[in-house]
């Protein structure tokens, strides 16, 4: 048990120094990844229509400028908003990769959500009057005479089976 | 032979003009001669369009840059390959290339069907003309690429020009891809153009019956099935040669390929509606519409400039001959559906919400919220700008957020839909035909959540795409198993057989299939990783399994540009397993960079490796490598949707009359040719 301490002690030691070499720097990572994670919200100003991080122009020199302005921001501190405000007073509103959930830029929000709900309402009510005429058409007076409607069921069922694709 | 080339567009223009006002005073008089002089000049016009297209090719072949065209868009070192390709380069040849293939599909549809549907055929072929029309106004007198170069003397008169050689063909088109992904996507958008002529031509003609879908069946798949192809070519370019490590960007270019593409696989499927139960017929009339005019609008945002993209031609004139274009077509399907809607009464009945009939309208549903959500987003910069002053950008995050779950709920409905029943699906059916897949896609996803995926949507997308694909081959397996009791046959051999008696079915089958696979992929982006560094000789960067080390650098001297390679050794597992050689490329001509990516590509994750240029800071070569989970299933499914087009597109095998009820032993089985009154309509078949 004496002896168990001390090496204990060692291998704690040296688990410890050698961590930082097991582990990716955190604090480089992060800031790439962070500068991954703010980037993304950005357009790049060259007319390539594409985020900042995923500029497909060949060659492209404004989004390497733009990332370097966004990489000594995120060195300086600056928040994300801060970030924001200084693209946004640069390049203007287009800059956001996506608009901004707030004034007219709601409505790109809106729009989809309306078309689904008022797709599926359409849907719906089709379906309902569809059915409708259905059960309009094989009431009492469409059906043959002498023909019960498990026998006109049954009928439909072998139908349905010897034509199905 | 610019001269040549510039006469046969002129000539196919008055051919055209006589096709469509001969074709309309055919139709009024009812005259043969006037009918068959009306599709014979439709024909001609169609020869001198080949004629035209051929002409601008040869002046690439034989170095002719007498025209400004060619001196634009090629040079003397430019491979004979590339030559093609330059044809649809620039604004005026792919506006000809346009003409050219919208020419081929014409022709075949005047050809195939001369001596047949006689009361529908002049109407459509005064649509078909009237569509030529428009397009060869822009090749004769809007965009003409047989322009003669010439530039202004000191006196202001223009004065042609001698040039020796030319500017050559943009670096971004100096790809195998780029060669195929237009034709394939231009195919796809000029085919849609003979469903739309059928369609408003039965409408016109007051065409009984459902024949004019059967007769356009066929061609609204092929031109469906180019424009899958053309937009996943489009994709793999983007993926192989820009290097930003994605194949979708949401572009508006892009975007517009997708549009026509999601309401066209809308028609496919409502299609099947009016054909089996007589329903659905003024939404199809106006889907194909639809899909039609989405095609012009896409070509509009493409060459207009009214969103800008990386893909987009330069700015020009032409969108307002566009949006007249538009205008008329609009114009033209109104007046021609509120004249003739009562001949669209449909027989819409509706046993059960359980039923093929409510799937195939939630289909529709999803698919047109999707085009239109697409379609809003692309627009969106346009609006802002007109309401508020200041344009608002709409790009990928917004795109992904709102197309992400339309597209799990469509991946859904492509398990469900195909195995509910018409009229009504009952309790025990839907037992029998979804409590396995569903038990499957349920375990698969509790699996892959045991093993640690937590990103929901792709949860979700996996346990879906294996949902899909348990419902797919169980459909085969038991059709299948019924065929090989029967037969005694292997059972390859009787899905096979499966397959032949119903191509349609399961040709559809296979396509459904394709896109499991292609969502698979898509599923992958989720968990896409990358790194990047300046790296000297001998340096090496780590990422996922394998570790790259760059081993050298050296320089490839080829025809038409210089290329910068970096010679990186690729580790898997510290086992030394390839070499990649991504590039960069500088054009002699133009002066402009390409990179062209190295990728090592297995179904589990791409090592995707680019030269991203030099660091300003240290001065040296930046790698950047991408681990890119599943990419190659997207690939690959596109192959599998092509295949199973091709499958969906081939006559069905002689069904065999089975008498229904009894056992009756194979010999006894009487093919329906015969004479034999059947007591089962088979309704596939017809054509």
């Amino acid at each position: 048990m004496t002896k168990a301490r001390p090496i204990t002690a060692i291998a704690l030691l040296v688990m410890f120094a050698i961590t930082p070499l097991l582990i990716t720097p955190v604090g480089a990572q992060q800031l790439s990844d962070r500068a991954k994670h703010i980037g993304g919200k950005f357009m790049c100003m060259c007319g390539c229509s594409q985020v900042l991080t995923e500029c497909n122009h060949v060659g492209c020199t404004t989004s390497a400028s733009m990332l370097k302005e966004l990489n000594v921001a995120l060195a300086q501190g600056d928040s994300e908003d801060a970030i924001t405000q200084m693209f946004v007073q640069e390049f203007g509103t287009k800059v956001y990769a996506e608009p901004p959930k707030s004034g007219f830029s709601l409505v790109a929000w809106v729009l989809p959500s309306a078309y689904l709900f008022l797709g599926t309402g359409v849907v719906i009510f089709v379906i309902f009057r569809w059915r409708k005429q259905a059960a309009q058409a094989t009431g009492p007076a469409s059906r043959a005479p002498g023909i019960s409607p498990e026998q006109l069921e049954r009928a439909r069922a072998q139908v349905s089976r010897e034509t199905e694709d | 032979m610019d001269v040549f080339g510039s006469f046969a567009l002129v000539l196919a223009f008055i051919c055209a003009v006589y096709a469509f006002g001969g074709g309309i005073a055919a139709i009024v008089t009812r005259h043969p001669l006037l009918i068959k002089s009306a599709r014979q000049a439709g024909i001609a016009t169609c020869v001198l369009i080949f004629l035209a297209t051929f002409s601008l090719e040869y002046l690439f072949f034989s170095d002719n840059f007498s025209a400004a065209y060619v001196v634009s868009h090629s040079n003397r070192d430019l491979s004979t390959f590339y030559k093609i390709a330059a044809l649809w380069s620039g604004q005026e040849g792919s506006l000809l290339f346009w003409s050219f293939l919208l020419a081929i599909y014409v022709f075949s549809v005047l050809v195939t069907y001369r001596n047949k549907n006689g009361e529908l055929m002049p109407y459509v072929g005064v649509v078909l003309a009237g569509v030529q029309i428009f397009f060869l106004t822009l090749n004769n007198f809007v965009e003409s690429p047989f322009k003669a170069l010439a530039s202004p003397g000191a006196d202001g008169v223009m004065h042609l020009v001698a040039r020796t050689d030319g500017n050559g063909l943009t670096p971004l088109l100096q790809y195998p891809e780029m060669v195929i992904h237009p034709p394939n996507l231009y195919s796809g958008y000029t085919g849609f153009t003979i469903p739309f002529a059928f369609a408003l031509g039965a409408l016109l003609a007051r065409y009984p019956g459902e024949k004019w879908i059967h007769l356009t069946r066929k061609w609204t798949m092929i031109a469906w099935m180019f424009q899958s192809m053309g937009i996943l070519l489009g994709a793999h370019w983007a993926y192989a040669v820009l290097g930003w490590g994605g194949y979708w960007g949401w572009d508006p270019v892009e975007n517009a390929s997708l549009l026509p593409w999601l309401s066209g696989t809308a028609f496919l499927h409502s299609v099947m509606m009016q054909e089996k139960r007589g329903m659905m017929k003024v939404w199809n009339v106006w889907l194909v519409f639809i899909t039609f005019l989405l095609c012009i609008l896409g070509t509009f945002l493409t060459r207009s400039g009214v969103v800008s993209s990386v893909h987009a031609f330069a700015n020009s004139a032409i969108g307002n001959w566009f949006v007249g274009f538009i205008g008329i077509i609009l114009l033209v399907c109104f007046g021609a559906y509120f004249k003739n809607r009562d001949y669209l009464k449909s027989e819409n009945q509706l046993d059960s919400i359980v039923s093929r009939e409510s799937s195939f309208l939630f289909n529709n549903l999803i698919l047109l919220v999707a085009c239109v959500a697409v379609l809003s987003g692309t627009l969106f910069p346009v609006f802002s700008e007109w309401f508020t002053g200041n344009r608002i950008s709409v790009g990928a995050p917004f795109f992904n957020k709102v197309n992400i779950p339309i597209g799990l709920l469509l991946l859904f409905l492509t398990g469900v839909g195909p195995l509910l029943a018409w009229r009504k699906t009952s309790t025990e059916s839907l037992k029998r035909n979804f409590g396995w897949p569903l038990g499957i896609g349920v375990a698969a996803g509790a699996i892959a959540f045991a093993f640690g995926f937590r990103q929901l949507y792709s949860w979700v997308c996996l346990i879906l795409c294996v949902f899909v694909a348990s419902t797919v081959l169980l459909e085969f397996y038991r059709g299948a198993k019924v065929i090989r009791a029967r037969s005694g046959a292997w059972f390859v051999a009787s899905a096979l057989e499966l397959t032949m008696r119903n191509t349609r079915r399961y040709g559809g089958y296979i396509v459904h299939m394709g896109m499991v696979f292609v969502f698979i992929g898509l599923a992958g982006a989720a968990f896409n990783r990358d790194v990047q560094k300046d790296m000297r000789q001998g340096d090496s960067l780590k990422i996922g399994p394998y570790t790259l080390v760059l081993q050298g650098f050296d320089t490839k001297p080829e025809k038409n540009y210089t290329a910068q390679r970096l010679l990186v050794e690729v580790l898997q597992d510290n086992k030394p397993t390839m070499m990649l050689y991504p590039e960069k490329r500088r054009f002699t001509t133009t002066e402009e960079n390409g990179t062209m990516v190295a990728i090592r590509s297995t179904l589990q994750e791409d090592l995707y490796v680019v030269f991203a240029g030099t660091s300003p800071d240290t001065g040296l070569p930046v790698l950047h490598a991408y681990l890119n989970p599943l990419v190659k299933w997207i690939w690959l499914g596109g192959v599998v949707v092509v295949f199973g087009t091709l499958v969906a597109l081939l006559p069905n095998r002689r069904a065999v009359l089975v008498l229904s009820g009894a056992q009756q032993p194979a010999a006894a089985a009487q093919p329906l040719a015969h004479g034999l009154a059947p007591t089962v309509t088979m309704r596939e078949g017809h054509d």
